[in-house]
């Protein structure tokens, strides 16, 4: 009973002595489990909506296209209509292939003629103004929203202007710009937007340009898990019909989000690969603290246990907070991400159990990983060693010094301090590698070609999916160089901190505060050469594993720009924190030194 | 005004106040201090007296909150942190009571480190980091680290470091307090021949072993001089029997 009172009272005690170290674990892994928890959430999300636009609008089992309107078509699908699994249809209609303008933007379009009052199956629910009428056109709302178009404007199909009555979704076709499910002549489409028109609107408009047209029928099917089935059931070898399942469409959905997940899962193992280093790197500094506070824990009588899980459960309420935080925030913001376009419906539901799982394990593998060494360590010292524990004695490196002694005294003193902890050099060389990562990515995201939405591929209408990839890499590389710059100025000053004696001993032989400041500065920058050159192979290869075939890399001068930007960035940060400490009194840190 | 030619350290007026106010406390209280070259100066006087505070003013490693620092006819007190570098580089050794080595780096290393911040070459600052150690018997200890060495051979170590770039003083803060008779001896002996050689010394200390074995013995209370003893008639005497260890 008493260690659940001290417990909590010790862990609070120190949380409350290094606030700046729990607000960095807590931000941590708040980024690491909200990026994790998105990029595992997206599924799920997207297949809700869909579903959900499916309830509302009585989205079809089963769309049959056929690229030859015709007689032979129209009984085809007629034929399709009263087959023995058909509970109800809706069609055929007309599809008519024209082109839409706009403020300016012209685009693809196709028109579906549906009747003034919505059938049983396919009925768009229109979320402003109203249904089709007479010389009026309602726009899908993914399309309205990408062409700015709201209801009372005017929009130009095929040279005649008409205006927007209502703004409508279905789940009858995939979202935009996927709603040409097949081209004219039942050919490969090409990025179209969807309309709707009453059925003689649709058909004026195909007939007085001699516009290309093809028909379409929605099924309703009395088991929809079987609609593959009705497909291979019903394929006519005489006539080309094409079938759209409503789990084709669905996961249609998901093509626009294809680079977003590993975007994001990838992300968040490089932010919890940061937040790793940067925690295992304060706590390193601590390590001797920790352990002298082990030592008087031991000397009232605490047991290795007891002591252990003092230790852990700090990091770990930290860790499982940040968690929690991480997983509302992904909540949050899951239904932006998880639907670029406007055109489903619902509420996105929060992260599912695997996502929550995975995002706390991440959660507890920072906060174990990066304290695990300084709790075994303080663990089984000794109680009378661990009562006058002093900072790990660094190793003699022959070598090093003797090829430190040839260089200027800001590289000397640098390539000393970097010796004195290997550790945390490997460290900063991962983390500017992880950092380094992140950027090669962006570019070359940033260095594909990608055709626009708009007529042609004309990128007045911007390619959404390329457009929301780079808004979320961008995301996570300014997660991920934000950590990387916190891990950069907590590297320098716990360097520093754990140098103090020395750099003031230094001082006394003639060392100026500059060669310090230079010397600090330059203990991080070697390890971080290093590391940005490695992230540049590294970044190129994990970025192969994701990419599309005919993916075009980043030109080598972005990226030997990115690595000099990292240096001169990494240069630049640690400048503050090693002036600093570079001007703190040298006869003080002498004197504690002796105490 | 400036210090005299002769003189290897001049103060006028040193003042260096720890604290603000009230509760301020005057470590060093307008103390003026004229040290000759070749002269080994020995301050003595209670914990917190001020004596290391004086000592680092001397070597410029905290600035006066009043009064002049002089050193070799060159003031120092208002130079800049980087001058003041330059000016401990060339001008001044120290020797602490911790040692202050790298514990990372070989005695040999320790010592040649200030030669290699004064911009000597690697070769010739491992020439005068052997030499040192060999006037200070510690040759056959040049590869080991400090941990590997007793205190009396650590302090020797410090002792070859504050020598290596030839300084103008030698400013030593309390360099036995943490040594045994024997080393005590040991380092002892090794200022009487750098004096002898016509070493400028200022010790601090509480040993009056240590003391004894000065040209000049000031005495310090609550940041002032109280006593100023000249100890010529001493100096004849054999070091053993001044430190009351026999020869």
């Amino acid at each position: 009973m008493g260690s659940l009172v001290l417990v909590p009272r010790l862990v609070l005690a120190d949380v409350r002595r290094h606030r700046l170290q729990a607000a960095m674990l807590l931000l941590a892994v708040t980024v690491a489990t909200a990026t994790m928890a998105l990029g595992l959430s997206l599924n799920g999300v997207s297949d809700a909506l869909y579903e959900q636009t499916r309830a509302a609008t009585a989205g079809p089992d089963v769309v049959v296209l056929s690229g030859e309107p015709g007689p032979a078509a129209t009984s085809a699908l007629s034929s399709l209509a009263r087959a023995p699994e058909v509970t109800a249809h809706h069609g055929p209609y007309r599809i008519v292939y024209a082109d839409l303008a706009v403020h300016g933007r012209t685009s693809n379009v196709v028109v579906h003629g549906f009747a003034e009052k919505p059938g049983a199956v396919n009925r768009p629910l229109t979320t402003s103004g109203h249904w089709v009428r007479p010389g009026g056109t309602v726009l899908e709302r993914g399309f309205a929203t990408a062409l700015g178009v709201g209801v009372g404007d005017r929009v130009t199909i095929a040279g005649r202007s008409y205006p927007v009555v209502g703004i409508a979704v279905t789940a009858a076709t995939s979202v935009y710009p996927g709603a040409a499910q097949i081209g004219p002549g039942g050919a490969g489409s090409d990025y179209s937007g969807l309309a709707w028109m009453t059925r003689p609107d649709a058909k004026a408009l195909a007939s007085a340009h001699d516009l290309p047209v093809t028909v379409a029928l929605d099924l309703a099917l009395r088991d929809p898990a079987r609609a593959d089935a009705f497909r291979e059931a019903h394929r006519d070898p005489d006539l080309r019909l094409t079938f759209r399942s409503w789990r084709f469409t669905a996961a249609q959905d998901l093509n626009l989000l294809k680079d977003s997940q590993p975007i994001l899962i990838v992300g968040s193992w490089l932010i919890g690969f940061l937040a790793i280093t940067g925690v295992a790197a304060l706590a390193a500094g601590r390590a001797a603290e920790q352990t002298r506070r082990a030592g008087l824990l031991k000397a009232v009588g605490a047991g290795p246990g007891l002591i252990a899980t003092v230790l852990l459960t700090e990091y770990l309420a930290l860790a499982l907070a940040g968690d929690a935080l991480g997983l509302l925030i992904a909540q949050l913001s899951v239904p932006a991400i998880a639907s670029p376009t406007d055109s489903r419906i619902g509420d996105a539901a929060g992260p599912g159990t695997a996502a929550v799982v995975t995002a706390t394990l991440l959660a507890v593998a920072v906060a174990v990983l990066s304290t695990l060494r300084p709790t075994l360590r303080a663990r089984r010292t000794a109680t009378v060693t661990a009562l006058t524990a002093t900072a790990h004695r660094p190793r003699h490196r022959p070598r090093l010094t003797a090829l430190s002694a040839l260089l200027p005294t800001p590289l000397l003193l640098g390539l000393r301090l970097t010796a004195r902890r290997p550790g945390r050099a490997v460290l900063q060389a991962c983390s500017t590698a992880t950092t380094v990562i992140a950027i090669v990515a962006l570019l070359t995201l940033h260095a594909q070609t990608e055709r626009g939405y708009g007529l042609g591929g004309s990128s007045v209408l911007p390619n959404l999916r390329g457009e929301h990839d780079r808004r979320l890499m961008l995301a996570v590389a300014v997660l991920l160089i934000t950590l990387a710059v916190v891990n950069t100025v907590t590297f320098t000053w716990t360097t520093a901190m754990e140098a103090e004696a020395n750099m003031a001993v230094a001082r006394t032989l003639g060392a100026t505060p500059g060669q310090i400041t230079a010397g600090l500065s330059a203990a991080q920058l070697l390890p971080t050469l290093p590391g940005a050159v490695l992230g540049v192979p590294l970044g190129d290869g994990l970025l192969s594993l994701f990419a599309a075939r005919n993916a075009v890399q980043a030109p080598s001068s972005w990226l030997l720009a990115a690595v000099l930007a990292t240096l001169v960035a990494t240069a630049a940060l640690t400048a503050l924190p090693a002036r600093l400490a570079a001007r703190r009194p040298v006869a003080r840190a002498l004197s504690a030194e002796a105490a | 005004m400036n210090g005299s030619s002769a003189a290897a350290v001049v103060t006028r007026g040193l003042v260096k106040q720890h604290g603000q106010g009230h509760g301020g406390v005057r470590a060093v209280d307008e103390i003026d201090l004229e040290v000759p070259q070749g002269q080994t100066l020995a301050v003595m006087g209670p914990s917190g007296c001020g004596k290391s505070t004086l000592l680092h003013l001397l070597g410029g490693l905290e600035r006066p909150d009043g009064g002049e620092v002089w050193l070799a006819g060159r003031r120092i007190d208002t130079l800049s942190e980087r001058a003041l570098a330059r000016m401990r580089r060339r001008s001044v050794g120290f020797v602490f009571q911790g040692f202050h080595l790298m514990e990372e780096l070989t005695a040999a290393e320790n010592v040649e480190l200030p030669a290699l911040l004064a911009g000597r070459s690697r070769r010739q600052a491992r020439r005068r980091a052997g030499r040192l150690l060999d006037q200070v018997g510690l040759t056959a200890r040049a590869r080991h680290l400090p941990s590997q060495l007793s205190g009396g051979q650590r302090q020797r170590v410090a002792v070859a470091r504050a020598l290596v770039n030839d300084p103008l003083v030698v400013l030593a803060d309390e360099p036995t307090g943490n040594l045994d008779t024997a080393a005590t001896h040991d380092v002892l002996r090794i200022f009487g021949e750098l004096r002898s050689a016509g070493q400028t010394f200022v010790i601090v200390t509480h040993d009056e072993r240590v003391a004894a074995t000065a040209d000049r013995l000031i005495s310090m209370r609550d940041g002032m001089f109280v006593d100023d003893l000249r100890m010529a008639a001493a100096r004849p005497r054999g070091l053993g029997g001044l430190i009351g260890l026999g020869d």
